[in-house]
């Protein structure tokens, strides 16, 4: 089944590469939007979850049980799910579509290093995943500054910057900071504080991704944060405020 | 939320592991199958991390290099070896190593290549051509210095070892360009480049005994013959996998396999199929031709021996991978299994195995 996912993924990536004047970094881009157009529904489902979620985060209804039952977590719990039931929100509803597209990001991933195939057992490998195409091999793994094959160094006066790296963690950070609504508690609570984690912990995994593997993962991570940000953007749903420094609050 | 934390760093982590694993540690691992070389009293073996020396008689280990494993170092070319005892082998550390062949020293390395070697040398009188993944053929004399002002380029990498023919003073190398080059030995110039094969290649030209015509194997499944003289495409023959090893001339046949699992003996001045066995398994490596017949391995772990006319006469399986095709040396035929670490077999012509060498762990 694995196997039958990566055969289409190479295929459909090299029938992009054909038509796309054998640029394989535009092939990726490319597939990285075709791939986000696919996955367009469960993108806007999970979304709309988040923001369905925050909006009931930030209630005055859950702000009262949070401060009620701060110190009983049982309670709490239980109340938590109360509501969630009652405002038909789930709390994975906003975490599973995301946890779905992990297996695309790793078909990708090894589609885009089994295409590339710079050892014998790699393009031996490949030839078992070719429909159509053998014409094409080996694939152009430049481009611009980068071997895709790579992790990508942009080098200069002999230090080799990470630049795709840096570009990766903070469009992760940007996404992360415009999806996020402000929390209006100030995320002196729980969750918000778990949620400020979550946007720190993320672009800096995700850029040591970039970091540290071939650069067209790079490319498909820039690519997605991106068209994630439009996406969001078309819905109205930016929220610019949240690049803005916030004063710490004054206690009442 | 707290469970909605725990689930996503657990994916987070997921994720990482299998990435990972497929990258091998975060670049792109150095993989191939052992490349063998041999001079009747001693087999010289690349593979993974290290070339081994290894004697014929009795296959135990003469030496090793490096003596140590060292990460940064891995190896599939097979070695070559030149008249004045040196063993010529490329790593996939872009560095062409030679070393001395009684204990494995380094004689001296030349580390102009921005890229892997991949393709093995070919040691031509005392001429040394080896081929790097960075679209460049660098000639080194026996000291290793370089004899051209520049390399030869091709348009893309060059995986496989060039051929000579006493015919004709020139050196053929079959590049990932698509194409076959005619190149002078003398200052590195390009004499004609061939005809486009349509799809990339990887095996060695072989040369026919009259050189006027070059045949290679393409991954566009075709097997191809080319006109020495000028490099213009003779004739394509339809196969039904990528051809990937070196075809072998025979007198007036043609011995190859493919990717598919057929191992075929066309005519070559007709392309009629004289005969063809389906061996329902990748067929990667050179075929072996002897006085005896004829031997090739498929990646089910078969090593094949059939007379010239296509008859079975025996058949073994190592119960692992072969990519390698067999060699012949002495009396020895010698093959090398790679699914879980080397084992090199040497067995006499009717099969029956004389001794096995598996590499001690360091």
């Amino acid at each position: 089944m694995w196997d039958a996912i990566i055969t289409v993924f190479i295929n459909v990536l090299l029938y992009i590469y054909d038509l796309l004047w054998n640029n394989f970094g535009l092939a990726i881009i490319f597939f990285t939007l075709l791939i986000r157009l696919i996955t367009y529904p469960l993108n806007t489902r999970q979304m709309k979850s988040t923001q369905a979620m925050q909006e009931l985060q930030t209630s005055e209804e859950w702000q009262k049980i949070q401060q009620k039952y701060k110190n009983d977590k049982e309670k709490l719990a239980q109340e938590q799910m109360r509501i969630y039931k009652e405002k038909g929100v789930s709390p994975f509803g906003s975490c599973l579509p995301t946890l779905i597209q992990f297996p695309i990001i790793i078909a990708l991933y090894q589609s885009i290093t089994r295409s590339l195939a710079v050892t014998p057992l790699q393009l031996l490998d490949l030839s078992k995943h070719i429909t159509n195409g053998a014409s094409l091999i080996p694939l152009n793994r430049d481009f611009l500054w980068m071997d895709l094959s790579q992790p990508e160094r942009l080098y200069i006066f002999g230090f080799g910057l990470p630049l795709l790296a840096i570009v990766v963690a903070a469009t992760s950070y940007l996404q992360t900071k415009l999806m996020t609504p402000t929390n209006p508690s100030g995320g002196s609570d729980q969750s918000a504080q778990m949620t400020k984690m979550m946007g720190l912990y993320m672009p800096l995994f995700m850029g040591w991704l970039a970091y540290s593997f071939p650069s067209g993962l790079a490319i498909y991570f820039i690519t997605s944060n991106v068209a994630s940000i439009v996406q969001y953007g078309l819905m109205g749903r930016l929220d610019w405020k949240n690049l803005l420094p916030k004063r710490s609050k004054v206690s009442e | 939320m707290k469970n909605k934390f725990i689930l996503v760093t657990l994916t987070l982590i997921v994720l990482m592991i299998s990435l990972s694993a497929c990258a091998g540690g975060g670049r792109l691992a150095a993989s191939g199958w052992p490349g063998i070389t041999a001079n009747g009293e001693t087999a010289y073996i690349s593979f993974n991390q290290h070339v081994y020396a290894v004697n014929l008689t009795n296959g135990l280990e003469i030496w090793r290099y490096p003596a140590e494993p060292d990460a940064k170092i891995t190896f599939y070319a097979a070695p070559s070896l030149t008249e004045n005892d040196q063993v010529i082998v490329g790593g996939y550390d872009n560095i062409l190593y030679s070393l001395n062949v009684q204990n494995g020293n380094v004689n001296w390395k030349f580390e102009e290549a921005t890229d892997r070697y991949i393709g093995s040398s070919l040691v031509s009188g005392d001429m040394i051509f080896s081929p790097s993944s960075d679209n460049d053929l660098f000639a080194l004399n026996l000291d290793g210095q370089p004899v051209w002002t520049q390399p030869f380029v091709s348009k893309n990498s060059n995986w496989s070892q060039p051929t000579s023919d006493p015919n004709c003073e020139c050196v053929y190398l079959a590049s990932m360009d698509h194409s076959v080059h005619a190149i002078d030995p003398i200052n590195g110039n390009g004499i004609w480049q061939s005809e486009t094969l349509g799809g990339a290649t990887v095996g060695t030209p072989a040369v026919s005994e009259d050189g006027k015509t070059l045949y290679i194997g393409t991954f566009i499944n075709e097997l191809v013959a080319i006109d020495t003289s000028n490099g213009n495409i003779l004739w394509r023959f339809p196969t039904e996998g990528w051809v990937w090893a070196s075809p072998v001339v025979d007198g007036d046949v043609l011995y190859f396999g493919d990717i598919s699992g057929n191992f075929y003996a066309i005519d070559r001045n007709t392309q009629a199929i004289l005969w063809n066995i389906q061996t329902g398994d990748d067929i990667v490596g050179t075929p072996l031709i002897t006085d005896d017949g004829v031997y090739f391995t498929n990646e089910a772990g078969t090593l094949y021996a059939l007379t010239k006319d296509g008859a079975t006469r025996w058949t073994k399986n190592f119960e692992a991978t072969l990519h390698t095709g067999p060699i012949a040396t002495g009396d020895l035929i010698l093959v090398a299994t790679d699914e879980s670490g080397l084992v090199l077999y040497a067995m006499d012509s009717e099969g029956a195995q004389k001794w096995m060498f598996s590499p001690s762990e360091e």
